[in-house]
Formats: C-alpha cells, structure tokens, sequence
C-alpha cells in the first residue's frame, strides 16, 4: 500500500461532520472485534456493509474497501480474513491524515 | 381575504416559499447527517428518522415533500417503509428516494416493485443527490402548481356560476346551493311540484303618469332605479325574483329552499321595498312633479313552480291562485302599503295581532264569490 493511501481528499463542506465520523469508526472496529471473539459473523457483514456504503461518500474509499472484505469474509466464514481485515482497519484508523478541499 | 381564490393562490405562494422538507431515513448516523448537510447547504429542511417504523410516523404526521429512504436497515426494511407510504391515500403521493447498494440490481427490481420513485447508489456522489432531489423537487412544484391553476380555475368557474345563477335568486341563497351543497336535485324543478308559497307582488303607482310625463329615454334608467332597490330588498331576504314585467315585480318565499319563516320574510321585503324606495320617490317628485308609490300584495298557499316554456326559452315560475290573489291585493294597495291576503296572514297573525300601523278589511276580489278579509300595513317612510 502506497503512502497515499493514508491521505483523504474531503469535501471541505462535510469537515463538520468528521470528528463524530472518526469516532463511529473506532466504536465500530471495537464492535468488529467483540463480533469477531463472539464469531457473529453476521454481525460483521453488516457492519461490513455499512462501511461499504459511508467510506466512498465522505472521500475514505479504503474504508469502503475494508468494509467490501469484512462483508465478503463474513459470507466465507473467513475468520481468518476477517482478523486480517481487523488488523487493516485498525491500521488505517491511525494513520489517516485528512485534507479538505 | 375572505375570497377563496385569494387564499387559496396566497397559500401555494406560502408552500414554495417554505423551505423543501427532505426526510432522510437511515439507521447510518454517518450517513444520515451526511445526506442531511449536503441537503442544508442547498437551502433544503433535512429531517431525520433512524427506522422504518418512526419514518412512517413522522411521515404522516407532518408530511414532508421528499423521503430518502436507505433500503438495508433494520426491523422495516426501506422496501416495506416504501410499500407503506405508497399504499397510504395520505403518503401515496409523496416521492421516495430508495437508497440501494451500486452493484445491487435486485434492489432496484424490489424497489420499483414497492412504488419507489427514484434510486440513489451507495456510495452517495454528491451531484448524483442534488440532481436528483432537484429533479423531484421540481416536479413536485410543478404538481403544486398545476393543482393550484385548477383549482383557481374551478373557483373561477364556480364564480361566474354564482353570478349568473345570482340575477334570478338572492346571492346568499345561491352561495348556499353551489358552495354548501344543499340538497340541489330538486331545485328548478319540472312544472308538476306543487309547493307551499308565500308570493309577494310589487309595483309602482303612478308609473302610467310617469310614463306619459317623462321621455322615454329617461324612464328605462329609472325603471331600473326603482327594480334596483326592489330586488335588494328581495334578496336581502333570501327571496327569489320570479318575474319583472312593466313596473311590477314577483318574489316567492319558501322557493326553491325551505323558509319556516317564510311569511315574515315577505313581510320585511316589502317593508323594505317601501322604505328604500322612499328616497328615491322624493328625488322624482323633485325633479318630474309627479307623486309616485309602491303597492304591496302578500298572500300565501299552495302553488305549482318549475319551469314554463318551450325547450328553448324557459322561465322558472309559480302559478297558482295565491299568485292571483297577491296581484289582486297590488293593485288595490294605496302608495305605500301591504295589503296581505288570508293565506299568508294565518302566518302572520302572532306578529301583527296588536300592530297600530295596521287594520283589517273586507275586499271584494275580481274572481272570487265571496269577499276576502285582508290586512292592510302602512308603512311609513322612515
């Protein structure tokens, strides 16, 4: 993964909105993990789905991505993709520097 | 302000005014106050509603003017949120939105199949939003509009109605028929319903003189001086005009709408009839010489109304012996008096027993074996 990766480009009239949209995030990895440990893998692809769905419309498509591998993991009974993806996320979450345009 | 047409075009001024009511439904907060920002720096009233079953709510207590409804969402899918407003008379109308996953074809199948009216893709793009919500929005002011015109076009058609069915019975009594819905299949009926009547007929004494005296240039504008405060007076009772020949005038009461107090209707007409002719009497005797008056006759019973003519020209009209006799007592009543026939003054006879203004006599009317008893009111001036 390149350096950009961790770079956001969003849309200057949401900066608003993204205190609260970061901290969802870190309830949600959270969530991630206690569905992982408890195996309710459906609780993951839904979660996973949501991330889908709100990770492209504020500007952090890698979270759209992430969400994309919980969701498809979760279908495969993949725990182990789903560790990975934990782990992807979790990463992701700390390094994301956001600018606004 | 009473005019409907006025309040009901100042009401739609009112709702295109008011900011575009958008409900967003979403169990996403992020995504929910994502949608409803983008929507507020539009000059949009984004609202929110976190399931199906609040949205529904919400919904129909205060109606928004656009829902953007996420399909995947807990308890009530958008799917069956949609279905709800759609099958509702109250919300069917109201555009929805479905919110449905990019790659996901079978939503949009389900969704259509639900009522929605359009789609949006997660991931929201914001122009794809915009354009669409703008899209609906004027459409749905277009339907507003639209509804508006014809709605001022059927009070305006509803107000010539009135104007024209206003020329032949009292303006209140046609208001009442056309805008409160009275029972009006039997209104103008055929010429077979007999009815009970109070028939009130008026004219003016002194008219052959004046007639003689006057150029005939002057008489027309004067004749209609002097109908002018007679049919006020008319419909200022709820009367109906059943003819106006010469110098006489027909009113009828209790026709084609029940009056209870039907006789005492008649009697303040031509009481009326009397006083504000008053004035305008003077003003001839002023200008012509000549002394003029208004004779009244009232009587009472049972007579056949509806529609006298051929296919082409009808009149609606009474016949009937309380007609003949009110003509009767007209002609025999002095310059500013009621004379009121025995039929009528069965009605009246609590409210004149004791009158100063008034007597009884005994009159012989052409027709009739017997002479009548008839009461007689002067009615002074003023």
């Amino acid at each position: 993964m390149s350096a950009d990766k961790y770079t956001a480009i969003v849309d200057k009239d949401i900066a608003d909105l993204i205190p609260m949209f970061f901290k969802n995030r870190k309830t949600e990895l959270e969530a991630l993990r206690a569905a992982l440990a408890s195996g309710d893998l459906e609780q993951v692809r839904r979660v996973g789905h949501r991330m889908k769905g709100v990770g492209n419309s504020y500007g952090f498509a890698p979270i759209s991505d992430i969400g994309k591998m919980f969701e498809d993991c979760a279908k495969a009974n993949d725990a182990a993709g789903i560790g990975a993806s934990l782990a992807e996320y979790a990463d992701y979450l700390e390094k994301v520097k956001v600018v606004y345009e | 302000m009473n005019d409907p047409a006025r309040t009901a075009a100042g009401d739609v001024r009112l709702a295109s005014q008011s900011p575009y009511r958008v409900l967003i439904v979403d169990d996403d907060p992020d995504m929910s106050a994502y949608l409803a920002l983008l929507l507020k720096k539009e000059g949009m009233a984004p609202e929110v509603a976190h399931d199906g079953e609040s949205a529904i709510t919400r919904a129909l207590t205060s109606l928004p003017d656009l829902i953007l409804l996420d399909v995947m969402m807990p308890g009530m899918s958008g799917f069956d949120v949609c279905r709800a407003l759609k099958s509702d008379p109250e919300t069917a109308l109201l555009p929805v939105v479905l919110i449905t996953a990019l790659e996901d074809r079978e939503s949009r199948v389900r969704g259509i199949e639900a009522g929605a009216d359009d789609f949006l893709s997660k991931p929201v793009n914001r122009e794809e939003l915009l354009a669409r919500v703008k899209t609906l929005r004027r459409l749905h002011e277009t339907r507003k509009e639209l509804a508006n015109r014809r709605l001022a076009a059927e009070i305006a058609r509803e107000d010539a109605l009135l104007a024209a069915i206003s020329r032949y019975i009292s303006p209140r009594l046609a208001n009442r028929m056309l805008r409160q819905n009275v029972d009006n299949s039997g209104v103008f009926p055929t010429l077979r319903d007999r009815a009970k009547v109070v028939v009130l007929f008026a004219d003016l004494r002194g008219f052959t003189r004046l007639s003689e005296t006057v150029p005939v240039s002057k008489i027309v504008p004067m004749l209609n001086e002097f109908f002018t405060e007679l049919t006020a007076a008319a419909h200022e009772n709820e009367g109906t005009v059943f003819s106006m020949a010469g110098d006489s005038l027909l009113v009828g009461f209790n026709v084609p709408i029940t009056q209870p107090d039907a006789a005492e209707r008649a009697l303040d007409t031509g009481r009326s009839m009397i006083r504000r002719f008053a004035p305008v009497a003077l003003r001839w005797r002023a200008e012509h010489g000549l002394s003029v008056g208004i004779g009244i006759g009232i009587e009472a019973g049972e007579v056949v109304v509806g529609n006298v003519g051929s296919p082409t020209f009808m009149s609606y009209t009474i016949i009937g012996d309380a007609v003949n006799v009110a003509a009767r007592l007209m002609q025999m009543a002095a310059p500013g008096e009621i004379l009121i026939g025995p039929g009528a003054f069965l009605s009246l006879k609590g409210l004149l027993g004791g009158a100063a203004e008034s007597d009884r006599r005994e009159v012989s009317l052409r027709g009739k074996a017997e002479p009548v008893e008839v009461f007689a009111i002067r009615v002074p001036p003023q």
